[in-house]
């Protein structure tokens, strides 16, 4: 039972940094980077590639080789489409997803490179006779202190004000004197930094590393962000806890229905669209952006 | 905007693709195949294009349409003896065992099935706002997907459903595509077909002259969901098996990609994006397979193919975001395809 | 000596032109008018000189520099600044944090805390309200917010698109009152109005925009006289 809730929350905890990451781009140049999932998996294939070096080691590999893809994915493809429609980024965004899946084919194979990563996290310890794995707690903390990081990050420095003033309005951000392509860099290397905290997570978990391993975490993530409001970065990161909770949840409650999960999972997010079809965290419903 | 019917721009792409029907489809049996799997998932494009073309909102969800035409009508055209014995349909409902049907009644009930869960499931996904609905229809695929997968009362489940009454003439699949064309194009020239493309142009302003979004991007949803369901089906049955991976992302990108290469907001545009696609297509499996072009052996890794594809996709958003066609509908005397 | 010139300026969107070769000039410590009736061109004159429409042709020199074609944003760290026809704060923000945004614009970073203070003294409601979301500032709050936001940055000209707009007359006489304050202390400030009257009696010079071209240029002197002022901005006399 204890159990049950503190995988939820870790969970939870991962969806909302991946959540997050696709909120912080979306705020800046209303793309939704479905593209974000290469970024993980590129991630977590340096794990997997590094993983003879002290971890320490790997994971900075690891968060500059996301960054780095999401700038490059930035300068080649989505600046020159800034200010388009939000539908055609979309679509540009999944043309560079498959395309990133194609490379890494190539480049690493269809089948899963695997290695284990961080053995120390994979055991279990015992707290008053209830068993607890380390890997949730960890996570669990991981994701708590990366979150309040990036709440500060975003709520008391100059480059988080400046996130959030782009965020509303971009154009007379840019008045003011916001350097764009800067902010907007500043965005997606955050974004890529958090891909590699939830790639660390999953490979932790899950170390079998294919060409689409951030491919399920980031729809879900995407589905999170419109459950929580894409309009806000609170409202991004809600709504990507809520889906990896409730994703969890269900895998316990369910039992032997638990290959459903993803369908009951999306059956709440419906009934909680109906009610607020702007998402948890809009204040003005669905007229806002048509 | 004219409501004038316009006999070229249907015909137009009509005769084109029954040119390339019977140019390419009697060269060969495998040149059959290449027309009949290009015209099924033409129709698949043509879906697309009735929704997102008009109403400009991006929609990842078809393949589930797609996925229901395709197995309520392979459910019902496999032979009652094979579903008796198949391993994995032994735990077939057992109506679904017995019920048989020829191929034609089967494809009105997968324009039945695509056009009731577009219908049901766009009462939801329309009221959401153009983004979140495309980001949604996302929703709509994982679910189909994880139901046809694990459930093996309604399917085989995760395995193939094998022996499907295939296409027996080449007509079929060509008479079937150029009907949906029809419907298609008289869509696009109806009131709710001309309603929602004024949307499209300015979301802001509808409301204002009392149209309901809503409303009209509820009834292309559906109209594409049926025909969406058509396409699933022939493709499943110029295939002969359905398989629920066959309709999952790698289908809806080669689909979206083609209507989006040729230029989503028109018929033409559907009809170049197909045929550009699968041109490109063949001539770089040509190459991966070692064939010769023109008496010439190009060699290309294998995976090639799908880089250059999806290459493509993004390099043609980049460059013209419109498509090869800009959206234009077909025209004697239009300039040349720029290359 | 000048300081802003614009010189022969055409702008406009997609394939429609709205300006065809727009000329004027301001010196330190000027105040410039610009009227003229809707769609005359007026916010496309601002959006061509700050950088956010594109130009067709001319340039805009600040202190003999050619800054035409430049971003907005490095437009503004050279001492060009707008404020936005609506104000357009940020009213999710707090006050203090519009401010802060508006020093990124600063060419010195070292007088940032002057500047603010500066501000506070010119504007002191706006100390009051200073953690408040800007939001919830009354309509004449927010026009002093945009004008402090923008006068933080230490521009050295400071253009207004309609700054009256939605404002009580008191409210627009207060308005107006600080914009001469800063005229005085040597910002070249360019004041885009549709309701000419507000603008002739302070500016220097009125330049009457009408049909993407300006029309007629009015002093002080003219703007007194009311049918040269109706004359010029209906266009019904000769130039």
């Amino acid at each position: 039972m204890i159990q049950a809730i503190l995988d939820a929350v870790s969970l939870g905890g991962v969806y909302a940094l991946a959540a997050l990451g696709l909120g912080l781009v979306f705020g800046v140049m209303r793309l939704v980077n479905f593209a974000h999932a290469e970024l993980i998996t590129v991630a977590s294939y340096t794990l997997v590639m590094t993983h003879q070096f002290p971890l320490v080691v790997s994971i900075v590999l690891s968060v500059v080789a996301a960054s780095l893809m999401a700038l490059l994915m930035e300068l080649l493809a989505y600046r020159r489409l800034r200010g388009s429609n939000p539908a055609t980024m979309l679509i540009v965004s999944f043309g560079v997803s498959v395309l990133l899946q194609k490379v890494y084919e190539l480049v690493f194979g269809a089948l899963p490179r695997s290695a284990s990563v961080a053995t120390g996290l994979t055991g279990a310890f015992t707290v008053g006779g209830v068993s607890i794995t380390i890997a949730s707690v960890v996570t669990i903390v991981l994701a708590v202190v990366i979150l309040l990081a990036m709440g500060y990050l975003i709520e008391r420095t100059k480059l988080g004000l400046q996130l959030r003033a782009a965020a509303s309005d971009f154009q007379t951000a840019r008045l003011l004197g916001v350097r764009s392509n800067r902010l907007i860099a500043s965005a997606f290397v955050i974004s890529g930094a958090l891909a590699a905290v939830v790639a660390f997570v999953n490979v932790v978990g899950n170390p079998q590393v294919d060409p689409r391993f951030g491919l399920d975490i980031t729809i879900l993530a995407l589905v999170g962000i419109v459950v929580g409001g894409m309009n806000s970065l609170r409202g991004s990161a809600l709504g990507g806890f809520i889906v990896g909770a409730v994703l969890s949840l269900l895998n316990v409650i369910l039992g032997n229905g638990r290959v459903y999960a993803y369908s009951w999972m999306f059956v709440i997010v419906i009934v909680i669209l109906l009610v607020r079809p702007g998402g948890i965290l809009s204040k003005f419903a669905t007229k806002e952006r048509v | 905007m004219t409501t004038r019917l316009r006999l070229q721009e249907l015909l137009g792409p009509i005769l084109i693709v029954i040119a390339f029907s019977y140019v390419v489809g009697l060269q060969s049996a495998q040149g059959l195949l290449i027309v009949q799997s290009t015209l099924a998932l033409f129709v698949m494009v043509l879906a697309l294009h009735v929704f997102v073309g008009n109403s400009g909102v991006l929609s990842f969800g078809h393949g589930a349409f797609a996925m229901f035409g395709a197995f309520a009508s392979g459910i019902v055209t496999t032979p009652s003896n094979i579903k008796e014995n198949s391993l994995q349909l032994q735990n077939l409902y057992p109506f679904l065992v017995n019920l048989n049907l020829g191929m034609y009644p089967s494809l009105l009930l997968a324009i039945a099935a695509g056009a009731l869960v577009a219908g049901l499931s766009g009462l939801l996904l329309m009221r959401l706002n153009g983004l979140a609905a495309g980001i949604a229809t996302f929703a709509l695929l994982g679910v189909a997907y994880n139901i046809f997968f694990y459930n093996n009362r309604i399917g085989p489940g995760s395995q193939a459903l094998l022996a499907l009454p295939p296409f027996q003439f080449l007509e079929e699949p060509v008479v079937l595509t150029v009907i949906v064309m029809l419907a298609v194009y008289l869509f696009g020239i109806s009131r709710a077909g001309r309603t929602l493309r004024a949307t499209r142009e300015d979301p802001l302003a509808a409301p204002a002259l009392g149209i309901s979004i809503t409303r009209v991007r509820w009834i292309a949803f559906t109209l594409s969901g049926a025909i969406a369901g058509l396409g699933g089906a022939m493709f499943a049955h110029v295939a002969g098996t359905v398989q629920v991976q066959d309709y999952y992302l790698p289908y809806t990108f080669m689909t979206l990609s083609m209507l989006i290469i040729g230029g989503s907001a028109s018929l033409w545009g559907a009809t170049v994006g197909t045929l550009l696609v699968t041109g490109i297509g063949q001539i770089l499996l040509m190459m991966e397979q070692q064939k010769p072009i023109l008496g010439i052996v190009v060699h290309i890794p294998n995976g090639t193919r799908a880089i250059v594809i999806a290459l493509s996709l993004v390099v043609m958003l980049l460059w013209r975001s419109e498509g090869v066609t800009q959206g234009r509908e077909f025209k004697i005397g239009m300039p040349k395809l720029r290359k | 000596m000048t300081l802003f010139e614009v010189r022969d300026l055409r702008a406009g969107y997609g394939k429609v032109d709205v300006l065809f070769g727009v000329s004027l000039t301001a010196s330190k410590g000027e105040l410039i008018g610009i009227v003229g009736p809707n769609g005359a061109g007026k916010s496309t004159l601002f959006g061509a000189i700050v950088g956010t429409v594109g130009l067709r042709g001319g340039s805009v020199f600040l202190d003999g520099e050619d800054i035409s074609g430049k971003r907005p944003e490095d437009i503004v760290r050279r001492g060009l600044s707008l404020v936005p026809e609506g104000r357009q704060i940020f009213s999710g923000l707090s006050v203090i944090e519009n401010l802060t945004l508006g020093l990124t614009g600063r060419r010195d970073k070292h007088g940032e805390k002057g500047a603010l203070e500066r501000v506070h003294d010119l504007f002191p409601v706006l100390t009051t309200h200073r953690d408040h979301q800007a939001g919830m500032l009354s309509g004449g709050q927010q026009q002093q917010l945009a004008i402090a936001r923008a006068l933080v940055a230490d521009p050295r000209v400071l253009l207004l698109d309609e700054p009256s707009l939605g404002l009580s007359p008191t409210v627009v006489k207060d308005v107006f009152d600080r914009l001469i304050a800063i005229a005085e202390s040597g910002t070249a400030v360019v004041i885009v109005e549709q309701r000419a009257h507000l603008v002739t009696r302070l500016a220097e010079r009125t330049h009457v925009l009408r049909a993407g071209k300006l029309q007629a240029t009015l002093t002080k002197e003219d703007a007194a006289d009311e049918a040269k002022l109706t004359a010029a901005y209906f266009g019904n006399s000769g130039e």
